[in-house]
């Protein structure tokens, strides 16, 4: 998409304004059907025509900017907003699932006390007599507030008569903050500048997945680790496990679990002996040696040596600590030695920058655990919980679910979860699609939620704020200055921004324009940092968790599911693993060398004790892990969240202890685990036929040097000389488009977010673990996933592979009845009303895209209701794949037909294109030489071309994709390797 | 032709025959009306155990039904087919019920072109056999398609839904074959019954049961039997045959194309025509041989189907599976010689499964498609083998036994064909792994169903032998006495 608002995005935002004003005066009232008939008088509306509203993700509180489009008053897909200054309009696998937190099945549909189901009035009756007998004695468990909902609930709190709110999320940046704090005076998240820094060096922060804005980060990670230009920068990947982040390094630095620390202290103690800069830390530095460091890290002086080198030869550094590997006791220790790093290294206000303001405080694990102590002794009369799932996440030895029964717990919450099981009152909330709200991530950057439609019309839920209100006026109608609802709340908040901003306009005019653009976004205001001269009083210390009996356990976050949230969506489900391609469960993750010589085979099913419990689950067969480390995926292992969650997988939780490190947060990391092999096999599904690709070049990688002299990639790419005449010159073929598109698997990340995009846009159904295990998934985008090499010298290579629209298609040929026939425009065309069900065509698709409907699947109420409505669903017996969303194609020519013109590049935008992070992918017309894939494309001129393959290309299939080569800066030894002579003499290297 | 030649089994010896007659066929040494008698007693009315053997059958068959109706309801995804292996059981079944049908044809139009005396007595049950083979084979592309109402889509007639076939897939070259292969082994067989439906009607009408005669009379075109008759006839046969020769070959190359026209590796194969076409007459001769052996010995038909007859299509079973069993070997050796990795890698996989270095360890693992592979190499190779001797050829239980081992043998190498080269394609992280479910079991065995309820009904209702061609190979009733023997 352009820059800039476009005139028919104006009449679109235009629209928007004036139907949320609508649809916020509508209230809760079930939702109208308007036939075509009887068109809508009150406001202008046109059936199929895509409402686009701009809102914030909730999913997690990294709140970037969401672009809605509805469709009939539905909400239909979900897209990044393109003017959001965190996530440029792309969105994660999480935000692309947010339509099934609106329409999953699961949600309350009522209100409820003990389980049984109540009228609405008698539902706020109970609450408001709670609120007013518990007063001075209500606590609030929520999420941590990232905008005006915290002076709100704080404003509520004192209207109800006092009480305490307690913050609750997993995955918190809490630690990170308390080392900012004490390493460079600043209780904040900094920014990180990826795109400045010329190396990475992570210690096991999981900045692709969960940690900070993972849309961000993959982006800004991409403009600087992306090959540019005979040029590219380094990622090195320092932990004991590698996740999806490590998978994208350049090289994998094996350390000891929890030695994260010592490490970043021994480079910068290099680092500081050669650049001589903050000398007050040389003393300090000095017992960090490498040599010191080198037997508790696991990690030689040299290389650490090298580290430095490095560092100090392509800075300037980014250092980056935190997540759930380095979790340990001392994780607080762990990130002022990646502070010191940074400081020591000069990343400090350049890769580092803090913003100038003062971050709101969120509360810890610690002030959870004082709850729970408050809860235990009685102190607590009505404990009011959100969408948060504590009882769910947090380690059962902490006695939070024992906890809340000694009080009485209201739950406004809009899922299903174990803690609304747990929960006397049940009061259904409504979705962040369906309510009021804001967010303020990070300086400058304020973002709106509106309704994008009215409430779904299957649940019968209030917005949580408004609840809330309607309960305190009830007691006190003077509260919250006789504002009715949330709305007029959030308005007056609003407005005192605009005041602050120094808007002159009416308020009216202020706000549309919020609702259009999303919100505010300014550019941040830093301020410089120095490194604090007490950081020496830190003592960073190994915590010996390498040669203890058992193996380390490591809880890792899941980039799809989370912290468990996402369980109950379809998609997020249904979606393999990148890592893993494991879907719809959960695994131990242990090194191949350590589970021989425990006797595990691959895929057994293994018992995983520590002293707090113990859980069954398949082992998987991973090289980026240490050998005296498990690591196990968190967010499976649901009771009480809806048949999606339940009953799959395990909650890693339950294997850990109620630890916390200095800055109160969870100590995720430090408990020895005993296996125990419980059964052969297990039944575990994973989509990945194979891990290795022979040598195949399905996802081809090169090397900088290699791509330094272009004499030798050059005429690999030449097309044989063919007869007939190629397509482009027979007529009526790619006049004007030819369709096509480009994948830069150096910028591919596996995030997956693509899958999920595709899933959401083109009405594929999910079809559950069983059929999944017998090749059933619909899936049209395979994130196909790789190894190469042996040992920790591995690779792991990432290939989005969907249909290839290629011109000289496999399938097309083979169709007896033409269900399938190469359009005008260069697409694989497929007709599923002419689909006879041979399935010939994908037995003769080399890429094995296709997807065959094996039943009438099912999408239940009200996941139906997201259904896109500018295509169909597709019967039992029907083939089906990707037509790079030609129902986007077909709308975009039409408005430009009616403008007499012919489409302009990057008009159309494939939802998986739309919606990557990095950028990977490029979309449009071939034909046109100055279209943006033509140039990367590269298809006329092959002599030019050094990165560009196409998949399989020796089959003259002619595909339309053209990827681009994932560059590696190191020579991976793959199943050639010299190491496995034993492997040298396989037939299919040809 | 001077003198008939038989086997004498026990001596190992030629015995020269004083009477003429086809040579080995013991039962043209009858008279006309020994003939007919012994021919027309086997249609008499079936012993307890007929009906027994054909209770078998439907069972079998209804099973087949019933898994048909819940997959036709339910959808195909009640069979393990899947993605990537999209053609399974059902397609192996069609292939192998094609090949089946072969043999009928093969042997009532080529070797009557051929003048190979010895097809006499055995035709009618081959040709019966090619019928129902084919029928039963034109059932499975129906039921395995996604949606099998809307399977008259890929036949070409003009419409008002303004569709046409896409001439270019081998599916509809397949529709073309099968239907004409059909169409012509029907008339064929049916050409062949008349003069015999002739004897069956007036044999009905002699006794008086005017219900089979009402039957039969149709069938027999009004047939009296005259010279001018037979000239046409006679001449009908043969161009009958003409026509029937070549589809013989054609249909099973046309099949094969199916899997050599598309670019899966394991099916890219120009090999594939002949190769299909060999395996066909291998699997069909050895379902022959199957089926009529026991035959033989319920019915007490040694002097019909001689040990001779028998070793006559033993040597046929032993000359194709040398074709066969070459076949297998070339194929691995331009799968080796083509230099391509994805044929080294499914040539490979076939016979030892995963590739130690394919996998992430280097473990093994053997699968459906290593078991389907040595069962094919075992029966159609190495099992035929022994009947290289003559004592063997000689001995029926043994040919049965071969035979039997033949067939299944066939079978897993329409599987080892198709179904093993769809879970090793190009793409690695989109191999996948095949195994059947009830549903498809359940069909399968219902297809063996269809097929021998429909033969055990033919051998109780028409003629199993071709009573008129073993008569005009007999001496006429008044040659010897003329000769005067």
């Amino acid at each position: 998409m352009k820059k800039g608002l476009s005139r028919r995005n104006l009449f679109k935002y235009v629209g928007a304004g004036s139907a949320t004003a609508v649809v916020a005066g509508c209230e809760n009232k079930p939702e109208k059907l308007i036939p075509m008939l009887v068109p809508p008088t009150d406001y202008e509306y046109t059936p199929q025509t895509a409402y686009q509203y701009m809102t914030t993700c909730r999913e997690c509180d990294a709140a970037c900017g969401m672009m809605v489009t509805t469709r009939e008053h539905r909400a239909q897909k979900a897209e990044g907003n393109p003017n959001h200054p965190l996530n440029q309009g792309a969105l994660c696998a999480k935000g692309q699932a947010s339509l099934q937190t609106l329409y999953n099945p699961s949600r309350h549909a009522y209100p409820l006390a003990d389980g049984k189901k109540i009228p609405w009035q008698e539902g706020l009756q109970q609450f408001s007599a709670l609120t007013q007998t518990a007063a001075g004695a209500i606590a609030y468990l929520g999420k941590p507030a990232v905008g005006s909902e915290g002076d709100f609930l704080d404003e509520w709190l004192q209207a109800a008569g006092g009480g305490k709110r307690v913050d609750f999320e997993l995955l918190s940046q809490n630690s990170q903050v308390e080392a900012n704090q004490i390493a460079f005076n600043r209780a904040d998240v900094p920014e990180y500048a990826f795109e400045k820094a010329g190396l990475i060096l992570n210690f096991s922060a999981d900045f692709l997945e969960t940690w900070g804005n993972p849309v961000e980060n993959a982006r800004r990670f991409a403009d600087m680790h992306a090959y540019q230009k005979g040029n590219k920068n380094k990622f090195v990947h320092i932990s004991p496990h590698v996740s999806l982040t490590g998978a994208k390094a350049d090289r994998w630095v094996v350390i000891n679990p929890g030695t994260e620390g010592l490490v970043a202290l021994a480079i910068a103690a290099v680092i500081q002996q050669e650049n001589g800069s903050h000398t007050f830390l040389k003393a300090y530095l000095e017992s960090y040696s490498p040599e010191n460091v080198a037997e508790e890290t696991g990690v030689s002086a040299e290389a650490i040596r090298g580290l430095a080198k490095e560092a100090l030869e392509h800075g300037p550094l980014l250092a980056i600590g935190g997540g759930n590997v380095s979790a340990t006791k001392q994780s607080v220790e762990t990130l002022v030695a990646v502070n010191i790093l940074n400081a020591v290294s000069g990343a400090l206000d350049k890769t580092l920058r803090f913003y100038n303001q003062t971050a709101v405080k969120k509360s810890t694990h610690q002030d959870l655990l004082e709850l729970i102590s408050d809860l235990d002794a009685g102190k607590i009369k009505l404990l009011i919980i959100d969408d948060s799932n504590p009882v769910y996440a947090l380690p059962p030895s902490m006695g939070f679910a024992e906890a809340i029964k000694k009080t009485f717990v209201v739950s406004l919450a809009s899922q299903k979860s174990e803690t609304t099981h747990e929960a006397n009152l049940v009061l259904p909330a409504l979705t962040a699609y369906e309510s009021w709200g804001d967010a303020f991530p990070r300086s400058g950057v304020k973002s709106i939620q509106q309704p994008v439609m009215s409430a779904v019309n299957t649940f019968d839920a209030k917005a949580r704020e408004d609840i809330l209100i309607n309960t305190v006026q009830s007691i006190d109608k003077t509260a919250f200055s006789g504002n009715s609802n949330y709305l007029d709340f959030l308005q007056d908040k609003w407005s005192k921004i605009q005041r602050e901003l120094g808007d002159t306009r009416s308020f009216e005019n202020f706000w549309i324009s919020i609702l259009e653009n999303g919100g505010i976004y300014e550019k941040p205001k830093f301020a410089r940092t120095a490194l604090s001269r007490k950081v020496t009083a830190v003592k960073v210390s190994s915590p010996e968790l390498v040669g203890q009996e058992g193996l380390t356990l490591l809880p890792t976050t899941s980039l799809l599911l989370g912290d468990g949230s996402g369980a109950n969506k379809p998609w997020l489900q249904e979606v393999p693993n990148p890592m893993s391609q494991i879907v719809w469960d959960s695994w131990v993750e242990i090194n191949p060398d350590t589970a021989q010589k425990l006797g595990i085979n691959d895929r057994a099913i293994i018992e995983v004790k520590t002293p707090h419990g113990s859980v069954q689950a398949t082992a998987y067969y991973h090289f980026g892990i240490h050998r005296d480390a498990i690591a196990i995926p968190m967010g499976q292992g649901h009771q009480h969240s809806g048949e999606v969650a339940d009953g799959f997988g395990i909650n890693v939780m339950q294997l850990l202890p109620g630890e916390f490190d200095n800055a109160g947060n969870l100590s995720f990391v430090g408990v020895q685990a005993e296996l125990k092999l419980i059964n052969e096999k297990s039944y575990t599904v994973n989509t990945d036929g194979n891990a290795r690709q022979l040598g195949r070049e399905i996802a081809a990688a090169t090397t900088v040097e290699e791509l330094a002299h272009p004499e030798n990639h050059g005429s690999a790419h030449k097309r044989p000389t063919e007869f007939y005449p190629d397509r482009s010159e027979t007529a009526g073929y790619y006049k004007p488009y030819r369709w096509g598109m480009t994948i830069d698997l150096d910028r591919c990340n596996g995030c997956s977010a693509c899958v999920v995009a595709c899933y959401a846009e083109n009405n594929i159904p999910v079809v559950g673990k069983i059929r999944t295990a017998i090749g059933r998934e619909m899936s049209w985008i395979r994130m196909e996933r790789y190894i190469e090499g042996y040992g920790d010298d591995f690779e792991t290579r990432f290939s989005p592979m969907l249909c290839q629209q290629c011109g000289n298609a496999g399938c097309e040929t083979v169709c007896p009845v033409y269900a399938t026939y190469h359009n005008p425009e260069g697409l694989n065309a497929m007709i599923y009303n002419r689909c006879v069900g041979t399935r010939y065509c994908s037995n003769n698709c080399a890429y094995k895209v296709r997807r065959f409907n094996w039943f009438n699947y099912e999408f239940p109420a009200p996941l139906d209701q997201q259904l896109n409505s500018t295509i169909t669903t597709r019967e039992v017996g029907v083939m089906e794949k990707c037509t790079f969303c030609v129902q986007r194609i077909k709308t975009a020519k039409y408005d430009a037909k009616d403008l007499s013109r012919d489409l302009e590049d990057g008009e159309v935008l494939t939802a998986c294109q739309q919606t990557c992070p990095t950028k990977a992918i490029t979309f449009g017309n071939l034909m046109d030489p100055e279209s943006k894939v033509a140039k990367s494309a590269l298809r006329e001129t092959a002599d030019k071309r050094d990165r560009q393959y196409e998949v399989l290309a020796e089959l003259n299939y002619k595909p339309a994709i053209t990827y681009l080569k994932k560059v590696n800066t190191r020579e991976v030894l793959g199943h050639n390797s010299e190491n496995h002579d034993s492997h040298q003499n396989s037939e299919n290297h040809g | 032709m001077g003198t008939t030649a038989e086997y004498n089994a026990t001596a190992g010896k030629v015995v020269i025959d004083e009477h003429q007659g086809h040579p080995g066929i013991k039962a043209t040494t009858l008279d006309y009306g020994q003939i007919n008698d012994e021919m027309l007693a086997m249609l008499d009315k079936p012993r307890p155990s007929y009906y027994l053997l054909l209770l078998g059958f439907l069972m079998a068959l209804g099973l087949g039904a019933l898994s048909l109706a819940i997959q036709v309801d339910v959808g195909i995804g009640y069979s393990g087919i899947s993605h990537p292996i999209a053609w399974g059981f059902y397609i192996t079944n069609f292939v192998f019920w094609i090949g089946i049908g072969h043999a009928g044809t093969l042997i009532s139009a080529v070797f009557y072109l051929t003048r190979a005396p010895w097809r006499t007595a055995i035709y009618r049950s081959a040709e019966a056999m090619t019928v129902f083979a084919v029928m039963t084979a034109g059932l499975f592309p129906l039921l395995h398609t996604g949606r099998p109402w809307l399977a008259y889509w890929l036949i070409p007639y003009p419409n008002e839904r303004m569709l046409w076939v896409n001439f270019k897939s081998p599916l509809v070259w397949d529709v073309f074959a099968v239907t004409t292969y059909m169409s012509v082994s029907i008339m064929f067989f049916m050409l062949g019954l008349i003069p015999d439906m002739a004897i069956l009607r007036d044999e009905a009408i002699r006794k008086g049961k005017k219900l089979k005669a009402l039957i039969y009379a149709p069938m027999a075109l009004a047939w009296r039997g005259t010279n001018h008759q037979w000239i046409h006839y006679m001449r009908g046969y043969l161009i009958f045959a003409a026509l029937a020769t070549p589809l013989v070959f054609s249909v099973h190359s046309i099949v094969s194309w199916d899997f050599a026209m598309s670019s899966v590796p394991g099916w890219h194969t120009t090999i594939f025509a002949p190769y299909f076409v060999a395996g066909a007459i291998f699997s069909g001769l050895s379902m022959v041989m199957t089926v009529l052996i026991p035959m033989r010995a319920v019915f007490g038909l040694q002097d019909y189907i001689t040990n001779h007859v028998i070793q006559s299509v033993s040597k046929m079973i032993i000359f194709t599976s040398m074709i066969v069993g070459y076949a297998y070997a070339s194929e691995f050796f331009i799968g080796y010689y083509s230099g391509s990795p994805f044929e080294r890698a499914i040539f490979y996989y076939r016979p030892f499964g995963e590739m130690e270095s394919w996998t992430l360890l280097g473990e093994n693992q053997i699968n459906f498609p290593q078991i389907a592979f040595w069962l094919m190499v075992f029966c159609n190779v190495i099992a035929p083998i022994p009947l290289w001797r003559w004592k063997i050829r000689n001995n029926a239980l043994a040919v049965w036994i071969i035979t039997i081992f033949v067939n299944i043998g066939m079978w897993f190498e329409r599987f080892n064909i198709v179904g093993s080269s769809l879970q090793h394609e190009y793409d690695p992280a989109a191999w996948g792994e095949y195994w059947p479910t009830v549903v498809e079991v359940g069909i399968t065995v219902g297809s063996f169903g269809f097929f021998f309820t429909l033969f055990t009904l033919f051998a109780k209702s028409l003629p199993p032998m071709a009573i008129m061609e073993l008569k005009e190979a007999t001496n006429p009733p008044m040659r010897n006495a003329a000769k005067g023997h």
